[in-house]
């Protein structure tokens, strides 16, 4: 069915991303946080 | 809003690399929240540890081995494992540790210059080639003489030469294997992917290895990437990246050697009509079976080498250094990698069942073991050979 018939899909689904997929864009999200400065540090 | 992953689900089976015995189920992120925390608590107690022996070794003087926080995450990941069990609640949170070693490697290559990577991954896949063909051929030859199906025969070679459960996974698509047979090769590489977290660095230690050499061979012998990152960092920090780097570029070879089965198998006439229409678009099965983090991985080295740039040598690049990293951003990075490597290490351990371990037939687990001896030694060989032509 296509989704936009579908009154029940969610509004984010991240059933369509693989697992790398998600992984690529979270970690890209994280560096361009540090490279831009909202995350400062990082301590470890 | 609603949000839904499709994250194994683990309530009803255990370990997580089942892929057919649970139906899969959604879980809301909320239910992953559990699991995640159990990741953080269990990799924290071993940094914890860690840091409490190290602390106390130096203020009485006493010598004492640094026992890094991954062999205490892993060891107390399979005690809670293997004696409370792990709740419900928790299994969906903590089957997200492959997540988490996902973004781990990509967020590492801000530790890797494109030009580190370019010559030890030219090295590491030239090795990788050499080690696959000997490996391949031998598993075959080993499956036969043991008497195995030659679907479950392929999926040991693939698993335990290739890249581990990823690699069965993507190759029982591509051959049509059945689940038992997918089952018990899955189980078979998992066994023998966390007895090697013992002996690598027991055999690297014994032989003096450098950190570089041994990080190589445990990234190119040590079959699923959680436990190949994980053996290479109980040897040393640096000897993990290493790992990381080597695994990563058999992981990249993943596409290329399900290409090469399906179109094996087709040949054959033995795969189905689905498989068959699947392969009159190459690039797109090779696209599809390729594993996304790698990009990840190579665009974050390539800003961290972006930063780096002398811009008189590089004047064509001078105009796109401001997208690189600093020092400071690049220490950042590589600590926020350590961060999903703790909750990594934490979930082999939570996902490690021992009964599940030999609970499978004894010819797959022994002709997998011989194998994975046999491909131990091939690489060892390898990288010993390579360490000292290309001092590693």
């Amino acid at each position: 069915m296509p989704s936009h018939t579908s009154a029940k899909k969610p509004v984010l689904s991240l059933d369509s991303l693989s697992l790398d997929t998600v992984a690529v864009i979270l970690s890209l999200a994280l560096a361009l946080f540090v490279r831009f400065g909202v995350i400062k540090s990082v301590t470890w | 809003m609603s949000v839904s992953t499709a994250l194994p689900d683990l309530r009803e089976s255990y370990p997580p690399h089942a892929p057919h015995a649970v139906p899969e189920q959604k879980t809301s992120l909320v239910g992953l929240i559990p699991g995640i925390l159990l990741l953080f608590v269990v990799g924290f107690a071993g940094k914890f540890v860690e840091h409490a022996i190290n602390t106390y070794t130096k203020a009485h003087h006493i010598t004492f081995p640094n026992i890094e926080y991954v062999l205490w995450a892993i060891v107390f990941g399979i005690v809670i494992a293997n004696t409370v069990g792990l709740p419900k609640l928790f299994r969906p949170g903590v089957a997200t540790y492959e997540f988490w070693l996902k973004a781990g490697i990509i967020l590492l290559g801000a530790r890797f210059l494109i030009g580190d990577i370019l010559k030890l991954g030219g090295i590491s896949l030239a090795l990788v080639a050499v080690a696959f063909a000997l490996s391949l051929a031998f598993m075959t030859w080993l499956g036969k003489a043991f008497g195995l199906g030659p679907k479950l025969t392929t999926l040991l070679a693939v698993g335990s030469s290739v890249c581990g459960v990823s690699a069965i996974i993507a190759t029982e698509g591509a051959i049509d294997a059945d689940e038992r047979d997918t089952s018990t090769a899955i189980a078979a590489i998992l066994a023998l992917g966390a007895l090697s977290l013992f002996t690598f660095p027991l055999i690297g230690h014994a032989l003096h290895m450098s950190d570089h050499a041994y990080g190589i061979w445990a990234g190119l012998a040590v079959d699923n990437t959680a436990e190949a990152t994980a053996a290479g960092a109980l040897y040393s920090g640096e000897a993990g990246k290493y790992a990381v780097l080597a695994k990563t570029c058999r992981n990249a070879l993943i596409g290329f050697v399900v290409l090469g089965y399906a179109i094996s198998w087709a040949r054959k006439g033995l795969a189905s009509a689905a498989n068959q229409a699947q392969l009159k678009n190459k690039a797109a099965f090779l696209w599809a079976k390729f594993p996304k983090f790698v990009l990840g991985f190579l665009l974050i080295s390539f800003l961290a080498t972006l930063g780096t740039l002398d811009p008189k040598l590089y004047p064509h690049l001078a105009g796109y250094a401001f997208l690189g990293f600093n020092k400071a951003q690049l220490a950042a990075l590589g600590n926020l990698s350590r961060w999903a490597f703790l909750l990594t290490f934490a979930g082999v351990g939570l996902r490690t069942n021992l009964r599940d371990l030999f609970k499978q037939g004894a010819r797959p687990f022994l002709v997998g073991a011989l194998g994975e001896v046999a491909i131990a030694a091939i690489t060892l060989a390898l990288v010993l050979g390579a360490d000292r032509i290309y001092h590693l």
